[in-house]
């Protein structure tokens, strides 16, 4: 196994399983107007200006802990969720139980302090991570209503928010192995085991630690409590250097 | 080649291939858009079309052929690929219907990028590309099964359209066996590692499959290029490859002299006291007008036709126009469309290629042995990433575990079926108490499944199940959902039955028709983008001259 030092891009937590890909590494290849939309992703980040602080702390924590982002580099989910609404880009429904998705997050968040006043006396960016997921994964679970909104739906929300966020960016791309975007250079190896010149192979050729072990590990560490501070995971008992290894982390 | 799939023949009755610009780098033909006729508001124009879709675009390449003077409205822009679609999925959410609609139900299905178009093209720009036709038993649903209703027209009345447009798209695959066996004008693409998945897993489940049938052109046509196989399907295809009314009727009409009007959101069908349509008024810019017609055409889809219908109320018509009977907004259909994914120790990609490769048909119809009626297909789709995430979090997983999942993005493979849930009379459009920035009403649309709906799903995701096994993928897992959208304004033998004939005339107002898929008074298991166009290409044939 070789690591091709210092050349994979950039990727969420510093985490992945495809050392040496960097999607952006193709950007020459891309079409105007692809390149814009993509790379204004990496550009500077907009102020907050939807949520107000309280509501933007709640929403911090909540995004985090739904997308695992418990290291830098982080994807600046909050801000690109707070543009989306404070521009009222929705998704062209909304269901009839639910406000508009503006007002819903905001009643939302509101809920989740209130929740979390209730149970533990504090608010819910003051929680350890580990109470706060316990929370999440509460409302989750609920059937019917919770503090006036439909709790199905306010769970479905906040996760359609924050994936469209997360894995629209580049950084994500990198540690999934994604080629992103293909015009006007399209693919040209097609079919199973196939990689394009510039694509590459993730860590192991071989797949050493079987899939369902690395979904274990993956749940084992979700329930096991909030990350260290460098943002590594519990993982190394399932992960075997693969998983949710650092990429960086010999760089 | 057949001689009605030739393309010296194609080119005879649609130039639009022809007209799009021969080189590389442009794919709008500018100056046809620019040197466009225009028709002034007071001219009473043949028709009007409310809508440049899959129904509204045919309809009007077909009409100006005729000599009609045709003026077309779309709500959206007209689009120019190169500069106004990306290879992005985030970035493509302006090419979905966003305005305010509001969904209820036993079961909401959820509108915008699932199924909602917007701008000239239509649902088409971000349909996958599948198009296959309707079965023969599709038309008799009632006589057969005893459940849906039966058409006023039988398969033989479209077969011709499917051929024709099929020719004019074209659609790429293999020989068809099923339904009303027929080959195709374009050789099957190649295939993508998702694709061959399905193949290997049918296969080993003794499944019958086969190659498309895509409209996505598999060599040069006319100076339309070949698929590059980027995968953005549902992005809009920059190369001009695969079909959408956009690139294979529009520039044709336009050369005969139609008008496009995008960027015009029309409020309301105009009746006069004898109760026929005189016309349509409009927004654009913010600023209300008013074109006059001698024929009014609605192609708007199933939930902005009926939308209008209703909106039009006037005193002669106090519930609607042509919703004397309440059929208008009613009898709406979604198919249902589990996707089920399989892991895999090898490399899939599924990213590579079109989502739209491989389809099976063989269980579409009622199977005897079974307790449902009707059946189902299963195809190949092939999710980006933001899709991708929502199958992972639709199994609950977030958090550490659905980054896991996400990171074994390549390993994964996403097969997809559309099942024909039965029609119902409480699966409705209604308009909403809430209003839209032009003011008007939204849509409520209301949708619940039956028990052989249910039944239906399940029998899909067990298949899907087994021919991921049969491939050799250790896990499975699946996300419900729906697709498409039809129904509405269904067409009928009778007014006492539904909105429209078997001509798409409606039977309230003599000089209106509804061309689009709200006609559906079943659907099949068929994406239904097809079937759209053959409905409207026939409606066209049969339009007396105003």
């Amino acid at each position: 196994m070789t690591t091709k030092r210092g050349d994979t891009g950039p990727t969420p937590g510093g985490r992945g399983r495809f050392d040496g890909y960097d999607v952006l590494r193709e950007v020459h290849r891309w079409d105007d107007e692809t390149k814009g939309v993509v790379l204004a992703r990496l550009g500077p980040v907009p102020a907050v200006s939807f949520f107000d602080v309280r509501e933007e702390a709640a929403a911090r924590a909540l995004l985090d802990r739904l997308l695992s982002q418990d290291a830098e580099p982080r994807i600046p989910v909050l801000e690109m969720v707070d543009a989306r609404l404070a521009n009222h880009v929705g998704d062209g429904w909304r269901h009839e139980d639910m406000p508009e998705d503006w007002d819903a997050w905001k009643q939302s968040l509101a809920a989740l302090d209130k929740e979390s006043d209730l149970v533990h006396g504090k608010r819910f960016c003051e929680l350890d991570a580990n109470y706060q997921k316990a929370i999440i994964e509460s409302i989750q679970n609920m059937k019917g209503d919770w503090h006036g909104l439909p709790a199905k739906h306010v769970f479905e929300l906040w996760v359609r928010y924050a994936l469209t966020a997360f894995y629209s960016h580049p950084w994500s791309w990198n540690e999934i192995g994604f080629g992103g975007p293909a015009y006007p250079r399209g693919y040209k190896n097609l079919g199973i085991d196939k990689r394009e010149p510039w694509e590459v192979p993730e860590r192991d050729a071989h797949d050493p630690v079987p899939w369902a072990r690395r979904v274990k590990g993956a749940q084992d560490a979700h329930r096991s409590g909030s990350p260290g501070p460098s943002g590594t995971l519990p993982d190394n008992e399932f992960d075997e250097g693969r998983g949710g290894r650092d990429v960086h982390e010999d760089a | 080649m057949r001689r009605f799939g030739s393309e010296a023949r194609v080119r005879e009755r649609n130039e639009s291939a022809w007209l799009l610009p021969a080189e590389g780098d442009v794919h709008t033909n500018h100056a046809l858009r620019r040197d466009m006729r225009t028709y002034d508001f007071d001219e009473e124009v043949d028709v009007v079309i409310v809508g440049c879709g899959a129904g509204g675009g045919t309809l009007a390449q077909r009409l100006a052929r005729k000599g009609w003077k045709v003026v077309v409205f779309d709500a959206g822009p007209w689009w120019d690929p190169d500069r106004d679609w990306v290879s992005d999925e985030h970035g493509s959410h302006h090419i979905y219907w966003t305005e305010p609609r509001v969904i209820g139900g036993g079961d909401p299905v959820k509108l915008g990028n699932n199924n909602s178009g917007r701008g000239v093209g239509g649902s088409m720009v971000h349909f996958a590309g599948y198009t296959p036709r309707l079965h023969p038993s599709d038309f008799r649903t009632y006589s057969l099964d005893g459940v849906g209703q039966d058409w006023p027209i039988a398969y033989e009345d479209v077969e011709p359209y499917y051929e024709d447009i099929e020719a004019e798209l074209p659609v790429a695959g293999e020989y068809w066996p099923w339904g009303k066996p027929h080959r195709y004008p374009q050789s099957p693409h190649t295939i993508g590692g998702n694709g061959m998945a399905f193949l290997r897993g049918a296969g080993k489940a003794g499944i019958e499959v086969r190659v498309g049938p895509v409209a996505i052109s598999n060599g040069r046509f006319g100076h339309r290029g070949h698929c590059i196989y980027r995968g953005f399907c549902l992005q809009g295809c920059k190369v001009n490859a695969k079909a959408s009314p956009l690139i294979t009727h529009v520039p044709d009409a336009l050369a005969h002299g139609a008008e496009i009007r995008p960027s015009c959101m029309v409020s309301r069908v105009l009746v006069d006291a004898r109760g026929r349509a005189t016309g349509v008024e409009y927004f654009h810019d913010g600023v209300e007008h008013r074109q006059r017609a001698k024929v009014v055409a609605v192609a708007g889809y199933s939930i902005e036709t009926p939308r209008l219908l209703l909106n039009s109320a006037c005193s002669l018509f106090p519930d609607g126009l042509c919703n004397d009977h309440g059929y208008v907004g009613r009898y709406l259909m979604v198919q249902g469309a589990p996707q089920t994914a399989g892991r895999y120790d090898e490399e899939i990609r599924q990213y590579k290629a079109p989502p739209p490769e491989v389809s099976t048909e063989q269980f579409y119809e009622t199977d005897p042995t079974k307790p449902y009626k009707r059946g189902f297909s299963i195809q190949c789709v092939s999710p980006l990433p933001i899709v991708w995430a929502e199958h992972v979090a639709a199994q609950g997983y977030w958090g550490e575990v659905l980054r896991e999942y996400m990171r074994d993005y390549v390993h994964w493979s996403v097969f997809g079926a559309l099942c024909e849930l039965l029609p119902r009379y409480e699966n409705s459009v209604t308009l909403a108490d809430e209003r839209d920035r032009h003011g008007l009403p939204v849509a409520k649309f209301d949708y619940t499944m039956g028990e052989n709906d249910h039944q239906l799903i399940e029998a899909a995701t067990h298949v899907m199940e087994d021919i991921h096994h049969g491939a050799g993928a250790a896990e499975a897992i699946t996300i419900q959902r729906y697709a498409h959208l039809v129904g509405g304004c269904r067409m009928a033998a009778t007014e006492r039955e539904g909105v429209v004939d078997g001509d798409l005339r409606s039977f309230a107002i003599p000089n209106l028709y509804i061309t689009d898929g709200s006609v559906f008074p079943t659907q099949g298991s068929a994406n239904p983008a097809l079937t759209i166009m053959a409905l409207a290409a026939r409606a066209a044939d049969r339009m007396r001259a105003p």
